[in-house]
């Protein structure tokens, strides 16, 4: 999920750039408040991690896909 | 091995339809949309009746053919038909004409609606073989996994976050599961929880046997159509978290229309949320279904505290297409509503069940709920789990000597009363 102040960054290519990871967008919805994008990351487990670790210190709120596996 | 039932096909990605086999999977490998379970129902059609249906016992097993299992349900098989209650005097007091509250406070074992999707769940499970079953909860969810899962004979882990109240783990320890507190924020924990059930081949109830799980719920729905002499109610208000419960109802009406087991009549589902995390209501309220993720919920309703609400895409389209709407309420409306609920009915609420009549207060106040039609509301766990919620909040008792001329003073003056009837 990415906030508002990041949409005109383009963090899916900055982050194949700086990490050895594959990205292919599966879906995304953006409008002017949010953008949701199902982004899958092929790699080095430990690569990956790096790679979400960045993201989130983006600002970018980083889920997997199995989102919500916390119920009440 | 059961033989497969003749009437669940497959699991069925609900964004591309692409069909998959009915194993321990919950998303689709192209556009990872969620998988739901499907069936045929033309060969559902051809036996199950009202008929058939009013034969069996009373539980939720007694719509089976519409629940996702190849065999005999092996787990909860007590589970459901909980009471729908004609609530008259909340009808009154609200200023509506028909109203019913769907009483799963007093599902059995655990005393909430998480009954029915875990006996579903850890049904599933053993035909898919599965020996170690787990969850990640804060409460309901790891009460009944933990109960269910002791009385099938598997072994369960339950992970909670590590601040969880000690009241709510000793609902879970007693069953003598492994409760597993973890460190960390939510996001976190999830991802662990992904990590362990691709790792180990536990069956993990919400994350890879989620498709199962979640049918559960259409229970609930079947029920109420049953209960009201096979009707679908004009109106329902249901509390979201994830918003599957909503969904499911939804799909539950739709499946008794489609097998003509009801009449094919208009009706409006409607969501309930806390206003410190209704991130489905408020997204339905700005006419968006982009539901932007709550961060930090403050709200004493945890059991409905899900800040990334897996389901409420699909609960806002549900409530849009039937003429619904979303609704949230503070934390002193809860009590309200509970305390509301607990007076004109007799029927003793977890806070979620606050939420629900507070929003269904506010609905019909704001005209979204018309007060001359029919309105279930759908109350799903007990009071006595969130105890902590109205500590202090419902008076003191009056303490006196054991005296008749103490009580009379203090407690019920004869003459006044009589001068007062």
């Amino acid at each position: 999920m990415f906030p508002t102040k990041l949409i005109t960054t383009p963090v899916i290519w900055e982050l194949g750039q700086k990490f050895k990871v594959i990205t292919n967008v599966r879906q995304a919805s953006v409008n002017d408040e949010i953008g949701l994008v199902s982004l899958s990351l092929d790699g080095e487990r430990e690569e990956i991690k790096r790679a979400v670790a960045w993201l989130e210190e983006l600002g970018v709120k980083v889920e997997p896909v199995e989102i919500q596996t916390i119920e009440g | 091995m059961d033989k497969p039932s003749p009437y669940f096909s497959n699991l069925k990605c609900r964004e591309c339809g692409k069909l998959y086999p009915k194993e321990a999977i919950h998303v689709c490998d192209f556009d990872f949309g969620p998988l739901e379970a499907a069936y045929d129902y033309e060969a559902i059609g051809k036996v199950l009746t009202r008929q058939l249906i009013e034969s069996r016992a009373h539980t939720m097993w007694r719509y089976r053919e519409l629940l996702p299992i190849d065999g005999e349900p092996t787990v909860g098989t007590q589970v459901g038909f909980t009471p729908l209650v004609k609530a008259d005097r909340l009808a009154k007091a609200l200023g509506v004409r028909e109203l019913y509250v769907k009483n799963d406070t007093v599902n059995y074992p655990t005393l909430s609606f998480k009954d029915r999707v875990v006996s579903v769940a850890l049904s599933r499970a053993r035909e898919l073989g599965f020996k170690t079953v787990a969850c990640a909860s804060t409460g309901n969810l790891a009460n009944s996994v933990a109960a269910n899962a002791a009385s099938a004979g598997l072994k369960s882990y339950v992970l909670i976050p590590a601040d969880l109240e000690q009241g709510k783990v000793l609902g879970s320890l007693v069953y003598g599961t492994n409760v597993i507190g973890i460190h960390g924020a939510y996001d976190q924990v999830n991802r662990l929880c992904s990590e362990i059930a691709g790792k180990y081949g536990w069956g993990f109830v919400n994350v890879n046997l989620r498709p199962y799980y979640a049918e559960g719920s259409k229970s609930m729905g079947f029920e109420i159509c049953e209960q009201l002499g096979w009707h679908i109610p004009r109106h329902t208000v249901i509390p979201m978290a994830s918003g599957s419960l909503l969904t499911k109802i939804h799909k539950a009406y739709g499946e008794f229309t489609k097998l003509g087991l009801v009449d094919a009549a208009p009706f409006s589902v409607y969501g309930a949320q806390a206003t410190g995390c209704g991130p489905i209501a408020q997204a339905m309220k700005r006419g968006t279904d982009i539901v932007k993720p709550v961060p930090k919920p403050e709200t004493i309703v945890k059991s409905l505290a899900i800040g990334t609400p897996a389901d409420g895409y699909y609960a806002i389209h549900a409530m849009r297409d039937t003429g619904g709407f979303a609704e949230d309420v503070t934390d002193e409306e809860v009590i309200e509503g509970i305390k509301l609920l607990a007076e004109c009915e007799g029927i003793f609420a977890e806070t979620a069940g606050g939420v629900t009549t507070a929003c269904t207060r506010k609905l019909i106040e704001t005209g979204k709920l018309p007060r001359d039609e029919s309105i279930v509301i759908c109350i799903t766990g007990h009071g006595l789990k969130t105890q902590e919620a109205i500590v202090g909040k419902c008076g003191a008792p009056r303490v006196i000597k054991p005296s008749l001329r103490e009580f009379e003073e203090q407690v019920y003056n004869p003459d006044a009363a009589a001068a007062t009837a």
